[in-house]
């Protein structure tokens, strides 16, 4: 780790511009051994990224893309050759987020900085272009020094990384000699394989259910069994009322966490965790509710049965929503529309305000002094 | 399997590539463009963290950055300009002036090497007069 940042400290000293001792061979070489021990590095510490050879290999192409890019942007004389690398390391980081499942970002990127920036800076390039050797071209500023503070930052970052996600770390925190923050050990999976299932299995049944409320759909004995099953299918998983007792989820969660590596404590206090099991109440009341009211219409015929349908949707929506917790929606643009005009509402309001405020001081900074209006 | 440290290790690299640009490079617009590739950073850790997490918080402060570096874009444009039309340069040290009080002026040692000379434009004789043909031209017709 730290040869690797010796040896990037030693190319960029040797590639950033300035009048005697560049060597752009030399350079290229300590950064290729920079990159090759980093790998290695990597590789030996993180174990072998093989499994998703597709993702595995977009994933080391689009970040060693973005670095290297990212490198001859630095390094460059010509600033407009700089602009272009600089659209590529955006491109690469396009690609990093289409992974990250993010699509709506990596447009928004792509327009934003390859639309937008890169082709108004290459215009003030060309108008300001120089011809020859220049001072703000071909000299740095203490080019060892400001490498030196870059991987130094560079180095405790990733070092701190190692330190909290290093196997000794890891097997220290599960003794509970270190407690440490949550997000270290992520994903945690606070739903279960079987409990995912069964929910999902549930949300099958109830799409079939509402067709099994009217009286031609069997004998009432058979229509009410079925109803019973889909209400015991989810009360195993998140509880039930009325015969008081509590569902998997929260047993698990609460008390005996059996997840490898993951202190009790530590999932309890958990936010994710604590919204899944405000959720899965949420389901429970829903459940009891909805399935008193199904089998007051078999037996009674008391809430009709438009009522007892539009129950039996809401409840399916609200399975659904818990069978899905904790995973990405699919719908991930709908989703961040969403999210953005309900919970950062705000937000968004303001940054429509910086955006008018900045776009009113570009135009009253860039105007020239004396010109008439 | 890829897992979110390998997402933090390249944010954390670009980040810090993006930072030496921008303490080591003179040309205003390429620290600039540093700084833009910082931000990059930042926003690849936000994402990583979105999807490890399974919201869409992390992605909602990546589309707030955007914003962000677009105003910024803007302003810096601008002052861009007008810092050029001051003294025709885009060099950040020539406005060392406005250091801090007792910090010495930084002062270039180094000559820069001299311009590559300027390749003379070529001639052509004028149209419509017939170039006088020398010896060898005249042995090959």
């Amino acid at each position: 780790m730290s040869l690797a940042a010796v040896l990037a400290i030693v190319g960029f000293t040797l590639l950033l511009p300035r009048p005697r001792g560049r060597s752009v061979a030399g350079g290229i070489a300590a950064l290729l051994a920079a990159a090759t021990v980093f790998v290695v590095w990597l590789d030996t510490v993180y174990g072998h990224p093989m499994a998703d050879r597709v993702g595995t290999v977009l994933f080391w192409l689009f970040s060693s893309g973005a670095l290297v890019f990212g490198t001859i942007l630095v390094v460059q004389r010509n600033p407009a050759r700089g602009a272009i690398a600089f659209a590529f390391v955006i491109l690469s980081t396009c690609g990093l987020f289409l992974l990250l499942a993010a699509p709506f970002l990596m447009a928004v990127t792509i327009i934003v900085y390859a639309g937008a920036i890169i082709v108004t800076f290459l215009f003030v390039l060309m108008l300001s272009q120089v011809a020859g050797p220049s001072n703000e071209n071909d000299r740095s500023r203490e080019p060892l020094f400001g490498s030196l503070a870059g991987f130094a930052f560079a180095g405790l970052v990733l070092f701190t990384l190692y330190l909290s996600t290093s196997p000794q770390s890891a097997a220290a925190s599960a003794e509970g000699a270190i407690p440490g923050p949550p997000e270290q050990r992520l994903p945690i999976r606070v739903l279960a394989e079987e409990e995912r299932k069964a929910l999902r299995e549930a949300v099958a049944r109830l799409d079939e259910a509402e067709a099994r409320l009217g009286p031609e759909a069997g004998s009432r004995d058979d229509r009410l069994s079925y109803f019973e099953a889909i209400r015991d299918m989810i009360a195993t998983v998140v509880g039930s009322s009325i015969p008081t007792r509590d569902g998997s989820l929260r047993l698990r969660l609460e008390h005996q966490p059996t997840q490898p590596g993951v202190a009790p404590e530590l999932l309890r206090k958990d936010e994710q965790a604590q919204q899944v099991l405000h959720r899965a109440d949420r389901v429970q009341q829903l459940n009891d509710r909805t399935f008193t009211a199904v089998e007051g219409h078999l037996i009674e015929g008391k809430p009709d049965r438009d009522a007892v349908r539009a129950q039996l949707r809401a409840l399916r929506e609200e399975v659904l929503l818990l069978a899905s917790a904790t995973e990405l929606p699919s719908r991930t643009v709908a989703n961040l529309g969403f999210v953005l005009y309900s919970e950062y509402l705000l937000a968004v309001e303001l940054t429509g305000v910086l955006l008018l405020v900045a776009t009113v001081g570009a135009i009253a900074i860039a105007r020239r002094k004396g010109a008439t209006p | 399997m890829i897992t979110l440290e390998h997402y933090l290790v390249v944010a954390a690299t670009l980040f810090s590539i993006g930072l030496v640009g921008f303490l080591t490079r003179r040309n205003l617009i390429t620290m600039f463009l540093c700084a833009e590739m910082m931000l990059q950073g930042v926003a690849i850790n936000l994402v990583a963290f979105a999807r490890y997490h399974g919201n869409l918080q992390g992605q909602v402060f990546v589309l707030f950055i955007v914003a962000v570096a677009a105003c910024e874009a803007a302003i810096a444009l601008a002052l861009f300009l007008t810092l050029y039309r001051r003294n025709r340069s885009l060099d950040s040290t020539d406005w060392q002036t406005l250091r801090e009080l007792g910090v010495p002026p930084a002062v270039d040692t180094e000559p820069l090497p001299p311009a590559p000379p300027e390749t003379p434009d070529i001639h052509l004789p004028p149209a419509g007069i017939r170039p006088a043909l020398t010896t060898e031209e005249a042995a090959r017709v």
